[in-house]
């Protein structure tokens, strides 16, 4: 699993229109590393897992997402964005350990 | 890990030669599509069911990460070669000590003993989730009954009922008699009237049955569908030999393998026994390409997916009339109806319906799958409560740790068998891998 | 469609310049030590707590109203374990600049820390939809709170219950 950490995968709807509400959904591989305990003390150490998501479309900034290691492994995140323009829409997720995941899909029109 | 025992005890008749291209027709019909020899399990090392002896004697069990590792060589497995009879009922007389209500009710919720409350409702708002494979307790102190007859019945109730479901608690070890008397006089306090029920969700006839996890081929849904694409990228390479799969198979893995799923586990005349997919790519790869595809490997697991995968909305159409699949068929639905382990189960307890037995119906918070619907044809299937992908014979391993039994190797021909019974009943109906369970 | 692994020793600066320069629009008010802004110890993760402290230190004094008129949440009822429930927020808004939804917080009473994530919009969204996979520890009260741009506060909440296997699971 290790090897698979911070792919991305996204998903739109086949066809979208000038103005359209988009329902996007994505996943990323990650841990999501649990808290620890041990003889019922938590273990102090620099947990993995995914604090940031950020949304961009056409450059912008539209979204941005604070999360925990209460989120499931292989974490998993959907929302809508109003399709105004072709172009990318981009994913980054950023973890406590430095790491940068990126997904990009390319919105176009039909 | 090998059986020591010949399969040829068991089997009586002489081995009529093992080479390959004997004809088949003298073979001991009992023994047809059974290997001439012990399988060499090709399987990982934590998959292979082996018992080790520590150098002070104690015996433990190699299993999973995570997984027990008590040894239950005391109770009959799933292995042709174990030839052991079911344990004998035994009745004891009741102890005459105190019984104890309370401890009573703390063995009912003890998941380390059933717990009972898997399979029987009692009183109590913080019971959840109880079962009902077995009847409702909630009123059982109604009934009156002599507390040596409730004492046999837990301790052993195939006094009572033969063919039963439920396990001989103090038979097998898992109650002590005298745990047995607490779990008497707790039984004793179960009498009407029922507290009111504050939510539909406690008693298991009211309880919603699970709804699932959507869409098991949508990749941002099940984490499975992208391990299995990875495995698209091993179909190119290169093994140790200097083939890769896609030399011999051309035009791409899906396209390639079209069909080829919905016919296993078939038997293999090359290797003489049922195989699955995932048998026969843990001797295929290494053959061919000189890569290792160790039985639960996740090299193993993701090319098994993407195998599968290519069959994904076609029948499944295994084999059972040819002689072979026949005798195998046969075999499996043996070990289906055979019970096992301390619990002292069969696979037709849980997932046969009707006659007190369970599918279909609510193990603890488990709905039991029943066998005619077809439980394969989703393997190997993302487990969300580990995180991972499993195949049927870790599944099968897994379900048979809880009941107290060894494990037989993954790759067992026991497991193949018994496999192919189960597809049977997903005949004619579409593949769909990989799934997504809990 | 797919993306890749970023080097992952690009520095927290990298990280930072690269999200200054897609122009974010807004700061939104810290979150205090529950979301690690680069560092999961256990100092940047805040301390466990029951749910009021953790509404109390996110909203203080500020009235949290009922908004299940306008908030739908969904949520199984039973979730057949903890590690992955999904849950779906939406929250009806006209996501125009003078009345959006800010921000959605998603809390589970009774995890050891609540918060589980806070989603952060804008109206050019148009639509405030999010949705994620939970890991709840037990069963609970799962709470979806809106934030809106006037700084009010509303709230849905629904129990799960979390289920677990009648043998082994």
């Amino acid at each position: 699993m290790a090897s698979e950490i911070g792919r991305v995968r996204i998903r739109i709807p086949s066809s979208i229109k000038s103005g359209d509400i988009v329902k996007v959904r994505a996943l990323v591989i990650h841990p999501m590393e649990i808290i620890q305990r041990k003889d019922g003390k938590v273990v102090d150490k620099n947990y993995h897992f995914i604090h940031k998501v950020v949304v961009t479309y056409l450059g912008r900034e539209l979204a941005q997402f604070e999360t925990t290691q209460s989120i499931s492994e292989n974490p998993f995140f959907s929302f809508s964005f109003r399709a105004t323009e072709p172009g990318p829409l981009k994913i980054t997720f950023l973890d406590t350990h430095g790491g940068k995941y990126e997904g990009t899909t390319d919105i176009k029109f039909s | 890990m090998t059986r020591s025992r010949l399969l040829g005890v068991l089997w009586g008749a002489a081995v009529l030669g093992a080479a390959a291209g004997c004809a088949e027709m003298d073979v001991n019909p009992a023994r047809r599509g059974l290997p001439p020899t012990p399988w060499v399990s090709r399987a990982v090392p934590e998959a292979t069911g082996e018992v080790k002896t520590l150098p002070d004697g104690k015996r433990q069990a190699v299993r999973y990460p995570g997984w027990t590792t008590a040894d239950f060589g005391r109770f009959r497995t799933y292995a042709y070669d174990d030839a052991r009879p079911d344990p004998t009922p035994t009745r004891v007389p009741m102890p005459s000590i105190q019984g104890d209500p309370k401890k009573g009710r703390s063995l009912f919720l003890a998941r380390s003993v059933g717990p009972c409350t898997g399979c029987h409702l009692i009183q109590g708002e913080d019971v959840w989730p109880a079962g009902n494979v077995g009847p409702d307790l909630s009123t059982y102190g109604d009934r009156n009954l002599p507390d040596q007859h409730v004492f046999n019945l837990v301790y052993d109730s195939r006094h009572i009922y033969p063919r039963t479901t439920m396990p001989p608690w103090g038979t097998v070890g898992l109650l002590k008699p005298e745990d047995v008397v607490h779990v008497v006089a707790f039984l004793k306090t179960q009498k009407s009237p029922v507290p009111p029920e504050k939510s539909p969700d406690r008693n298991p006839e009211t309880r919603p049955k699970p709804v699932g996890f959507g869409d098991n081929l949508d990749p941002t849904n099940n984490p499975a569908v992208l391990r299995a694409e990875a495995a698209e990228a091993a179909w190119s390479k290169k093994g140790p030999q200097g083939k890769a799969c896609a030399d011999c198979h051309a035009g791409g893995p899906l396209p390639a393998m079209k069909g080829v799923a919905t016919r296993y586990p078939k038997y293999v005349k090359e290797h003489r026994r049922v195989m699955s997919i995932e048998d026969f790519l843990a001797v295929h790869a290494p053959a061919t390409t000189g890569t290792s595809m160790l039985a639960q490997s996740p090299a193993n697991l993701d090319m098994s997916m993407l195998v599968k995968m290519a069959s994904n909305g076609m029948p499944v159409a295994v084999d059972l009339d040819s002689p072979e699949h026949r005798a195998a068929y046969l075999r499996g639905q043996a070990g289906f109806t055979r019970k096992v382990g301390q619990r002292n189960h069969a696979c037709a307890d849980c997932h046969t319906a009707g006659g007190g037995k369970g599918a279909d119906k609510f193990l603890g918070g488990r709905l039991l799958g029943n066998v005619e619907n077809g439980l394969t044809r989703h393997f190997p299937t993302w487990r969300t409560s580990q995180s991972d992908v499993w195949d049927m014979r870790k599944r099968m391993q897994w379900c048979m740790t809880p009941l107290g039994m060894n494990m037989l190797p993954a790759d067992a021909v026991e497991y193949a068998e018994l496999e192919l019974y189960l597809t049977s009943f997903d005949r004619g109906k579409p593949m769909d891998v990989p799934g997504m369970r809990h | 469609m797919d993306g890749s692994a970023i080097d992952p020793r690009l520095t927290r600066r990298d990280v930072l310049r690269r999200v200054a320069a897609a122009g974010v629009a807004a700061i939104l008010p810290a979150l205090g030590p529950e979301a690690a802004r680069a560092q999961g110890t256990l100092a940047n993760l805040g301390p466990e707590e029951a749910v009021d402290a953790t509404l109390k230190r996110l909203f203080g004094s500020r009235p949290i109203k009922d908004g299940s008129s306008v908030i739908k949440l969904e949520l199984p009822l039973i979730a057949e374990n903890g590690a992955v429930v999904p849950v779906t927020v939406e929250v009806a808004s006209p996501m125009t600049a003078q009345n959006h939804v800010k921000s959605i917080y998603i809390i589970s009473d009774k995890n050891r820390r609540p918060l589980n994530a806070r989603f952060n919009l804008s109206p050019a969204l148009g639509q405030a939809s999010v949705g994620t996979n939970l890991r709840l520890g037990e069963s609970t009260d799962v709470r979806a709170i809106a934030e809106l741009s006037d700084g009010s506060l509303l709230m849905a909440k629904r129990e799960v219950k979390v289920t677990v296997g009648g043998c082994g699971g």
